[in-house]
């Protein structure tokens, strides 16, 4: 008994083992063809005017969809900064989705909106929409008010409603830069039969100055949460989506930040109501519907549009919200299993899937394994320490060298990061945050997989501070 | 694996790993520092240069002057290139004489020979620069790049139309015929720029039996370029088996507006096809007809919501008859999808008249 007990506690230690080399040389790679696209990427786009598209006699004009639920903090800021968009033809479709705060008051004091009568096709089934608002002092801008559904619910009122053949979905919490259409949308004129969607990056706006609905100062906030997680986005986005975007392995573009052709989205049968996380289901049910009618199709990631949103800044809502993605994750790859190890959904069901599955689904569960173990070993006696400190540095260096990767990337994309001081309190997160945060997180993750088998299906409210105004202390 | 022989490699991991990210630490902060100061110096090169690339713009002799400009800067590629970018965008006409001259002396021998490069990212930039710079008799090295992969044959197209002659355009519409995979929005973007010089060449290609898109392309650029002398053309493909192209030609007619076009508009609107339908009755909205309101009116209450939504914008277009007619159609209570849409496009209007 004694034998095998041991013979499985080795396994299970070179199990780890083999996890974590894997992981983190799966993350170094993706890094590595990161950094070649973004070097490739700017050469491309030298001499590139965007001002050009807009110039454009015919351009394909986008609807901007924005689901809005409690939102009152943010949610002119953000509505000025997709109004002040640079890109000939664009409409705004705010969906109020049954807020209990003052969200539409707001909208409504602000934008001069009135009651309007439109009508539209119920191409996609929601929840009531009690009625629609526009302004005549902004005639981009059109408000829906509806009965609470979830934001999938939502989006899909706005695709009901909006007119244009490519749609954007912003998160309301957000603002975009003002040339982020412009940016984003160049796929789409480059190689218009191939591209379905594509996607730009996502920072974070705590620590950062807004005025007049744009960010005019970048920053890096004081709560370390938050500083834990400009570093995760800034990996997630530049080193692991760009890097699997040109693998042709992209599973997702964030709902805080995606433009998608809404004749696909539509014959997929618009966000899926249900849907823990809808971004990560549409992207998976576009592809899994390209491959299914066996039509070639392309997902881009651009690393330069950008989009800032707000992070949580204290652990309780920041596990509600990981905790949300995390079961988002798991409900996805359940519900499109038969994609796995399927040729027939050629890099999508052969690699992306597959890893996504190991190392995103399962990986929380053998990292809390991990520690698990060696707190039993601590127990027991049976930790060797010079090993064990020496792989656990081991572990941070690993993961301090690919946050380093990470900041190399953004200094070599966007470069908004202004102050010297700025690179080293990045990699002084990048250090600090492998003694807590991502135990933290993995507990966390590991928890809403077990939420996911329970059922759980809720979203859980999220705090909004709304974006530091200019003249205030961020 | 043996405990120990596990603890050298872990050991040695630690040691890579700590001097790599250091190394790498160090990197990205000297890096900053470098870049930092060539901007800087760019920055106040740029300056300079502005500077001197004014007293050229406005100086009596300003070709003589861009000669002596050039002579002074031709070591600052880099920078010149960014600066006659910059100001190719601001000026227009005559005024940008003397910047193809400072171009031809500094920067153009390497950018013919960059046209050849075997990367792509380099082709492609240089192909960027003979947009705003190249002159006709420069076309032929363009031409060459025409065979290149998709996104530099699209930079290729878009320098050639900075030099249009009868030879390029012919080129231009060969290219076309011939593509294997068009880009439909950026040809679009090409023959729109190019204007109303395309007409004799649009006209030979729309006699030929070219895929139903492409031809879907050209009677869409003989509308919006307002080409009249294609009226006969165009019409030709009212009555064509393929939907698509009926479309188009109902959008073409629809700008083209020749009064005569009201008997095959009315035919259209009574298409077996809603999109049809629904093009023909904006196009019949765009004619400012007063015939064309029964038409309208019955269009109002189709079953198809697009052709609704048509007919209703298309009413408001004929202006107080056509709203006479929307508001009877908004009070009625036998149709109301009808009354529905006559209502959203009165609403709609008044908010127009608000903006």
């Amino acid at each position: 008994m004694a034998g095998i007990l041991s013979l499985l506690d080795t396994g299970t230690e070179h199990l780890i083992l083999a996890y974590f080399l894997l992981l983190n040389t799966f993350y170094f790679l993706f890094n590595l063809v990161s950094l070649a696209g973004i070097l490739r990427y700017r050469r491309m786009v030298t001499f590139v005017r965007f001002g050009e598209i807009f110039r454009m006699p015919i351009v394909r004009p986008i609807s901007v969809i924005v689901p809005a639920f409690n939102e009152e903090a943010g949610i002119l800021d953000s509505v000025r900064s997709f109004l002040s968009l640079r890109y000939p033809v664009f409409e705004v479709i705010v969906i109020n989705d049954g807020s209990t705060d003052a969200t539409l008051a707001r909208l409504v004091e602000a934008f001069g909106l009135r009651p309007s009568r439109s009508v539209f096709r119920r191409s996609v089934p929601t929840q009531p929409v009690r009625g629609i608002y526009r302004s005549a002092v902004h005639p981009r801008l059109i408000v829906v008010d509806k009965v609470n559904g979830q934001k999938a619910d939502a989006l899909n009122a706005g695709l009901n409603i909006s007119r244009y053949p490519l749609f954007c979905a912003v998160d309301s919490d957000s603002i975009l830069e003002k040339d982020a259409l412009l940016k984003v949308v160049r796929p789409f004129l480059e190689d218009p039969a191939l591209t379905i969607g594509a996607g730009g990056v996502i920072r974070l706006s705590n620590g950062c100055v807004v005025r007049d609905g744009q960010v005019v100062e970048v920053g890096i906030p004081r709560n370390w949460i938050a500083r834990f997680q400009i570093l995760e986005y800034l990996r997630a986005f530049l080193g692991g989506r760009l890097g699997m975007a040109k693998m042709k392995s992209t599973l997702i573009i964030s709902g805080a930040f995606g433009i998608f052709r809404k004749d696909i989205a539509m014959a997929c049968g618009g966000y899926r109501a249900d849907s823990i996380t809808e971004d990560m289901d549409l992207v998976v049910r576009m592809q899994k519907h390209m491959h299914d009618r066996r039509t070639p199709y392309r997902i881009y990631f651009i690393p330069d549009p950008i989009c800032w949103t707000e992070a949580p800044e204290n652990l309780k809502v920041l596990a509600r919200q990981r905790g949300r993605w995390h079961r988002g994750l798991v409900q996805t790859l359940f519900r499109y299993r038969r994609m796995l190890f399927n040729p027939r959904y050629g890099i999508a069901g052969m690699f992306a899937l597959p890893f996504y599955t190991v190392f995103e689904m399962a990986g929380p569960f053998i990292e809390v394994l991990g520690y698990a173990l060696f707190a039993s070993h601590v127990v027991l006696g049976r930790v060797d320490y010079p090993f064990a400190v020496t792989f656990f540095f081991v572990a941070v260096f690993y993961g301090t060298f690919v946050s380093l990767l990470a900041i190399l990337l953004e200094e070599m994309s966007a470069h908004r990061y202004p102050k010297l001081r700025d690179i080293f309190t990045l990699t002084a997160a990048g250090i600090a945050e492998n003694l807590f945060y991502r135990q933290y997180l993995s507990l966390v993750r590991a928890g809403a997989y077990l939420d996911y088998l329970r059922g759980k299906n809720e979203w859980g409210a999220m705090e909004k501070r709304g974006f530091v105004k200019a003249g205030q202390a961020p | 694996m043996s405990k120990t022989m596990l603890s050298i490699v872990v050991l040695y991991s630690f040691a890579y790993l700590l001097l790599l990210s250091a190394a790498l630490f160090l990197f990205i902060f000297t890096r900053r520092l470098v870049v930092e100061g060539r901007e800087r110096k760019d920055l106040a090169l740029y300056a300079a240069m502005e500077e001197d690339l004014l007293q050229v713009l406005t100086a009596a002799d300003p070709r003589g002057s861009a000669r002596a400009f050039a002579r002074k800067h031709r070591t600052h590629v880099r920078v010149l290139k960014q600066l006659l970018v910059a100001y190719r965008e601001a000026l227009a006409g005559r005024s940008l004489e003397p910047l193809g001259i400072i171009f031809d002396r500094t920067m153009r021998a390497r950018c013919l020979r960059e046209l050849r490069s075997p990367w792509l990212a380099t082709r492609l930039q240089n192909v960027r620069l003979f947009v705003d710079f190249s002159s006709p008799d420069e076309a032929v090295h363009v031409v060459e790049l025409l065979n290149d992969k998709p996104v530099v044959r699209l930079a290729a197209l878009n320098a050639l139309t900075g030099v249009a002659s009868p030879d390029t355009l012919g080129i231009i519409f060969e290219l076309f015929e011939k593509d294997p995979r068009p880009n439909f929005f950026a040809y679009s973007n090409i023959f729109n720029s190019l204007g109303q010089r395309i007409e004799p060449f649009l006209r030979a290609s729309l006699r030929k039996p070219l895929p139903p898109e492409k031809l879907a392309l050209l009677i869409e650029m003989a509308g919006r370029l307002l080409l009249r002398g294609l009226y006969r053309d165009v019409i030709r493909f009212a009555g064509h088996g393929n939907k698509e192209l009926r479309i188009r030609a109902a959008r073409s007619l629809g700008r083209l507006l020749a009064p005569a076009s009201f008997r095959t508009l009315c035919s259209l609107a009574a298409d077996p096809a809603w999109e049809v339908q629904a093009q023909a009755i904006r196009s019949l909205g765009h004619l400012k007809d007063r015939r064309t309101v029964p038409v309208l009116n019955k269009a109002l209450c189709s079953p198809n919501w697009h052709v609704r939504y048509n007919a209703g914008t298309a009413l408001a277009e004929l202006g107080l008859v056509g709203v006479l007619q929307l508001q009877e159609i908004a009070r009625q209570k036998e149709d109301r999808y009808a009354a529905d849409m006559a209502a959203m496009v009165l609403d709609t209007l008044v908010l127009a008249g608000g903006a």
